[in-house]
Parts: structure tokens; sequence; C-alpha cells
């Protein structure tokens, strides 16, 4: 009886299993999400990107242009600068009304609220909300309200961010020390004392810190706005795009790397010099300068702008916004749009799950010799090329590889692959280089070929991390996945735009909500898998 | 396998001990202890007998070859015929022990099993026979993860009877094992290498282990070989010189690296 099982594996079964449904997956999922590789050689699209890449050299740099080129980086810092701004002013309220911190019955002998709770959690609910409809969502809705140009861009940051920033400020302000702010509570002292007096001494300069990280965010997401109209560098390049103008594009490019660079810059020695602790004199003036250039940068981009809050906020607007409420609400659920619905949010599934399978091969392949395992001029060489993958938004990727597969969901997926690669090959690199060496080195030592080594050795040390990394990306992706169709790659994005052209804001509601359903599903699933492999 | 070694030599730098030029013959099926303080550059030695540390100095060759200098297929072929025992084992965690184990030959089987015992692994019968000496059949399916610190040696020691190697070299083999343990899982290495005429080489702590278990005792002390007799020649004299403690002395630098954990070129720490 014994014998008879000595010589089997206990797990085989079940890896037998697992295997199979994979693979009995992987095809209906590749046909979904439309892979066809063979696009992607075929002679007639191998000539649209060959003499559009060809086109990129010599960049464009007649003096017209680049006049165009430099109002539009400074639209887009503009764009950045005055979301964040607002967002800000969202977020603020949100964040001050629904942490926990400030609670008076949390501290002692109170006459018990119910409604004090539950207006937390109306709030809560509010900033889920503002933040789970992406930004480029809300830009393409205001672009339909308001017209094309950067106000648009400017409303969605603030929404979005708002609810971003509103999110992560309770989560600080949760988290900080609360002693301070009971102390004043307990003395007798308002909330509002608590808090100015308590609260923020102790939690500003995380605040500020990820303010800034926001600001440098909402910069590539004021690009990618553009795409669909709202103004700055993204509209540019889509005009460009669609003249098929490939210098105009490769300047526009190297404009937008640059300005990514920039801010990455920027923000990083502004939260460094937060960060530091070193006191004095001299410390309080440069202090004083960069909150005064701070202001000034604002009120410059807020002219720039020129976005008219009491216009939005009259009696006109009021009325404006209240019939675009009652087109918009309540969402259409006749069948026809809900099996359209149904098949959209499939095709983004699919799309995401190619995208971030794909991503992960990409990243496989580059972070061994990312992480120096073939030399220090691999290393660089990867490095720079990760660097790139990944500095270029999705959604810019999705214009490119439109024209290299065609429209439909692979192209959303190649431009997922393109991004995502990027970031997960950096971490995954990173991953290598901490591991502990120790495993692959016995082996390698035993006479154990480089690669086995590697597979026996290092591969199970770092899987794990890999494997997080992956499904905390791919909960990004669906949302990504979601909106690529908005430059024609397929999925849900693809028919919120048709709706959306066709003025049917009732059924556009219903795509939306659709979004943040599968949005909401996927992170409890991810949740679901991290737990079971931790 | 039979190793000549002379003047062997390895520097790493001015505040950390090496060897300082060893000299030793060890023939084919001879079962050698090596004892002495910590620092002293056991581990060293083990390391370079491994091909795993290049020397700075002097010649080692391993059946009359020298490692160094030899091609890299023809290194490859020589490191699978040696297996080393580490004191701390490289296992990864998340690795079931089954795998572990057959990992022991990767240096001689074909890529395509290889690959294949990833997936489902390819010599259960095999693997099971060599945890089964070291009294860890039981734990065949189970991850690294799931076991205690000695039973984690004891997988690294059946990885190591698995390969079949012609030369085992072994770093503090049962130093997280208790005394009775230690002494049997001992006696099944030096009968592997006895049945086989493989060479066995053990740094060990525990004197009174080597001085009943091994036939020929080598004292390494400061990067040089102290003593080099037959267990049965070794005098109390010759152990009380071997670790007579330096730090008795004051101000004697040796005290400050004793003190700090150093840290082996594989990133572990060892002591």
């Amino acid at each position: 009886m014994l014998l008879k099982h000595d010589s089997r594996d206990p797990a085989l079964a079940q890896r037998l299993l697992l295997s199979l449904v994979a693979l009995a997956l992987a095809w209906p999922i590749g046909h979904i999400a439309g892979v066809n590789p063979a696009a992607l050689v075929e002679p007639a699209n191998l000539r649209v990107v060959g003499s559009f890449v060809a086109g990129f050299w010599p960049l464009a740099h007649d003096s017209f242009f680049l006049g165009l080129l430099g109002d539009a980086v400074v639209q887009t810092l503009a764009i950045a600068t005055v979301g964040t701004l607002l967002a800000l002013l969202i977020a603020i309220p949100l964040a001050v009304g629904s942490t926990a911190a400030l609670s008076i019955t949390a501290i002692g002998p109170a006459p018990r609220s119910l409604w004090r709770p539950a207006f937390r959690q109306a709030l809560r609910a509010l900033t889920l909300l503002l933040r789970g409809v992406p930004e480029l969502v809300w830009a393409l809705l205001f672009v339909r309200v308001f017209g094309l140009g950067p106000s648009a861009a400017v409303l969605a940051l603030a929404l979005t961010y708002g609810g971003m920033l509103a999110k992560v400020f309770s989560e600080i302000l949760d988290s900080a020390d609360r002693r301070p702010a009971r102390a004043i509570l307990t003395a007798g002292g308002s909330r509002f004392d608590a808090l100015m007096y308590g609260l923020l001494p102790v939690a500003a300069a995380e605040l500020l810190s990820y303010s800034v990280y926001r600001w440098e965010c909402a910069l590539r997401a004021a690009v990618v706005m553009g795409l669909v109209g709202a103004g700055g560098l993204g509209q540019l390049m889509d005009q460009s795009m669609k003249a098929f103008n490939g210098g105009e594009i490769a300047s526009i490019l190297s404009a937008f790397l640059l300005l990514v660079l920039f801010a990455d810059m920027l923000s990083g020695v502004l939260r460094h010099w937060m960060a530091s602790t070193r006191a004095g004199g001299l410390r309080a003036a440069g202090g004083w300068m960069l909150t005064l250039s701070a202001a000034f940068a604002c009120v410059l981009a807020w002219r720039h702008i020129g976005l008219d809050l009491g216009a939005l906020l009259g009696d006109r607007a009021g009325s404006d916004i209240a019939r675009f409420l009652r087109e918009f609400l309540p969402p259409a659920h006749d069948a026809a749009l809900l099996t359209k619905i149904a098949s959209g949010a499939i095709e983004t599934l699919a799309t995401s799950l190619v995208g971030t399978v794909l991503a992960a091969l990409i990243a496989i392949a580059l972070a061994l010799p990312a992480a120096g395992r073939a030399g220090k001029i691999a290393k660089s060489l990867t490095r720079f090329l990760l660097n790139l993958l990944r500095a270029v938004p999705e959604l810019v990727w999705a214009t490119i590889t439109v024209l290299a597969a065609g429209l439909g969901p692979f192209a959303g997926a190649l431009a997922l692959a393109l991004h995502t690669g990027g970031v997960l090959g950096r971490l995954y690199a990173e991953a290598l280089e901490n591991a502990p060496p120790a495993a692959e080195a016995s082996l390698h030592a035993s006479g154990a070929p480089r690669a086995l080594a590697f597979l026996y050795g290092a591969l199970p040390e770092v899987a794990p991390q890999w494997l997080a990394y992956t499904l905390y990306r791919w909960e990004i992706n669906i949302r990504m996945a979601a909106v690529m169709g908005f430059v024609g790659a397929g999925g849900l994005g693809q028919l919120l735009y048709y709706e959306l052209s066709l003025f049917r804001l009732d059924n556009a509601c219903s795509v939306i909500v659709a979004m943040l359903i599968l949005a909401l599903l996927v992170d409890q699933a991810s949740a679901i898998l991290r737990r079971k492999m931790g | 396998m039979d190793l000549r070694i002379s003047d062997l030599r390895v520097d790493y730098g001015a505040d950390q001990p090496g060897l300082a030029g060893i000299d030793l013959n060890i023939a084919r099926g001879e079962q050698v202890a090596i004892i002495g303080p910590s620092g002293a550059g056991k581990t060293s030695l083990l390391r370079c007998l491994g091909t795993a540390l290049k020397p700075s100095g002097g010649a080692l060759a391993i059946d009359g070859a020298q490692p160094w200098q030899i091609s890299r297929s023809a290194l490859r072929t020589l490191r699978s015929r040696i297996g080393t025992v580490h004191q701390a084992p490289p296992l990864p965690p998340r690795q079931r022990v089954v795998t572990a184990t057959l990992a022991g030959r990767l240096g001689q089987w074909p890529a395509w099993k290889s690959l294949l015992s990833l997936l489902a692994p390819q010599d259960i019968v095999g693997a099971r026979a060599a945890l089964e000496r070291v009294d860890l059949q039981d734990k065949l399916f189970e991850r690294c993860d799931q076991l205690s610190g000695g039973q984690l040696q004891r997988v690294g020691i059946a990885r190591v009877l698995y390969q079949v190697p012609a030369l085992i070299l072994a770093d503090e083999p049962v130093s997280a094992l208790d005394p009775a343990l230690a002494d049997h899982t001992l006696a099944v290495l030096c009968e592997d290498a006895r049945q086989r005429g493989a060479t066995l080489i053990a740094s060990l702590h525990a004197v009174e282990l080597a001085l009943a278990r091994f036939p020929r005792i080598v004292g390494v002390r400061d990067g040089r070989v102290a003593f080099d007799k037959a267990a049965s020649a070794v005098t109390e004299d010759d152990l009380k010189s071997l670790y007579a403690s330096e730090r008795v002395t004051p101000g004697e630098p040796s005290d400050t690296h004793v003190m700090t954990p150093r840290v082996t070129a594989t990133g572990l720490p060892c002591c």
C-alpha cells in the first residue's frame, strides 16, 4: 500500500488541474482580447508603423510648432497645478470630516451621537465614488459639457484626485499621534482647535509631501487627458497623431519625457527638503521663499487656465448641471445595453489579463539583465529601456500600438504590456537584487548550469514578491483597460466613448457604473488570491 | 578525489582574517576533520576547496586539475563532483524538501529533466532514500519554511548524499543538532563517504566529535595549519594552544571581530 504511493507526488494532481484550467482559459481569453501576433508582422501594418517611426527624425522644430509646444507645456503644468489645488479644496474638508482622530465620543463620556458616525461613513462613500471613476472618464464627460480645452481636465483632476487625496489624508490623520489632539479636546477645546493645534502639527509634513507627489502624478494625468481633448500636451499630440506627423509626435514625446523628468526631480527635491530635520534661520527663510514661489506659481497657473468658477457655480450653470444630471440619471438598463456592457466588461477583463501576463513576460526578460546578471553595460541599457517603457503612459502607448496592431482590444493589451512591463521589470529587478544569493550560489558551486541554478535557487526566493507586484499591477490595469477604448482599443471605454458621442448620457452612466463594479470585483479577487498565495 | 594544497592564501583585507598560507595533501577516500577557533579560516579553506572562492595566492589541485585554470565546462563537471554541506543550509523557504534534495543533481541531469523536475519531481524514490538516511522521509513533501533549523541542516546533508559526490566538504554540518543526533548524522556522512571511497573534509566546532569520528585531524589557527596528525596522536596541549584565546591579552585587535558577527561572501552571517 505504502509502496504504491511511494513515488507519487501529492501535489501533482492539483498542479496538473491548475495547468489544465489555465490552458483551457487561455484560449477564450486570448480570443476575446483579440490576440493576434500575426497583425504585428503584417506587411500593411509594418509599413504604417515603419513610415510613422521613420517620420520621427528629424524632430519637428520650426518656430511655429515650437511655439505651440511651449504653450502646451505651460498649459499642462497649469492644469496639473490648478487641478491639484482644487483637489486639495475638495480633499481637506472630506478628510477632516471623515477622520476618526477628532472624534469626541471616542475619548470618553459624551452624549452618543448617531448621525456623526453616519456622516463620516457617507463622506467615505463619497470619497470612494470620486476616486473610483478614473479621471479620464470625468475628463471625457466634462469635454462634452464644457467643450474642448483645459477646464475639463482641471475639473476631472479636481474630482478624482480630490477623492484620492481625501482617502490618503484621512489615513494619515487616523494614523497620526492622537494624544495632542485629545489633550485639547479633553481640555474643552473645539474640534477646530484640536485640528489646528493638535493634529496638523503632527501630520503636516506627511500631508504636504503626499500632495507634492500627487502633483507629479497629476502632470502625467494632464497629458493623458489631453488625448480626449482636454487641453495641454495631450491634445497637441492627438492632433499630430491625426495628422500622422511623426516629427511632431517625436518632439511632443521628448518634451513630455523631459517634463516628467523635471517634475520627478522637483518633487524629489521638495520632499527631501521637507523630510530633512535641519532647523535654523536659513531653513525658515528657505521655507518662506518656497511657499511664496509656490503661491506665485499657483496664481500664475490659475490665471493661465482662466477657469471661471463664478460662471461654473452661477445661476445658469446651476441649471446646466441640473439638466446634465437629469439626462445622466437614472442609469439606463435596457437588455440590449446590458448585453453590450457585459461583453464590454468581459473584453476589458480579458484585455487586462493578457496585458498583465505579457507585461510579466517582458518584465522577467528585462529584469535579469537589469539586475546586473549580464554585465554592467547590459544593466544600464536595460535600466534605460525600462525607464522609457515606464515613463510613457499606457494611453500614449495605445495611440502607437493601435497603428501596429489595428483598432481593438489587442492594441490595448499591448499598450498595457509595454507600460506595465517597464514598471514590473524595475520592481522584479529590485527584488532580485535584494534576495539572499546563498541558495543560487551554492547550486552554482555544485555544478548546476547558470539557468538552472537561477530556477532552483533564486526564483523560489523572489517568486512570492514578483507575484504580489503582478497582482497589484493587475488591479491598476483593469482600470486602465476600461479607459483604453477612448483611443480605439476596445472594451468598456470604447462603449462609453460611443454612447457619449451620441449624447446618450443615461447609457454612459450605466457604463461608468459597470466600470466601478468591475474595478471593485477585481480588487476583491486580487485580495483573495494574495491571501491564498501569502 | 585527492587534493594538493600548497601555500594557499586568501586575503580579505586588513580587518578580516583570511588564509595565510595553507599546505595540505589529502588522499582519495581520506576523512579529515578541520578544527580551530572562530575566525581561524576553516570556512575560507572549505570554500576554496569547493571552488566557490578564488584564492589570492598559492596552488590548489583537485584530482590534478587546477580549478581556476581549466575550461568552463570542465569546471562545471568538477563542481558537480563536489558536494558541500553548509552551516546555514541555503534552501529557499518556499521550496519543497523533495525539490531541494533533487537539486543536488542539477549538475548531472540533462537540462530537460531538471526543468521537468520543477513541475513534477523526477526522482521521488531517490530523494526519499536520501532523506531516509537522515530520518526525514516523512518531510518529503513539506515546504522548507515548515522545518526547524536542525531539520533544514539535515535536508542540506540529504541533498549532498543524493548528489553522490566524490568529494564531500562539510562546514559545521551538525551545528544545529542535539549531541546524539549530531553524532548519528556525522556517522551517516562518514559511512557514506567510506562506502563509496569518497573524500570527506569537515570543519567542526565539537572537538570530541571530531576526535571520535575522524582518523585525521587538522588544527587551523590564524589562517595557518597549526597541527596535522592522526586523531590518536592529538594531545591535550595541542588543543590548548589551538584554542588559547588571544582575547586574554588586552588591546588585541581580534577582540573586535569576535564581537561583531562577520558576514560571509554569500551574505549569510557566520559565527
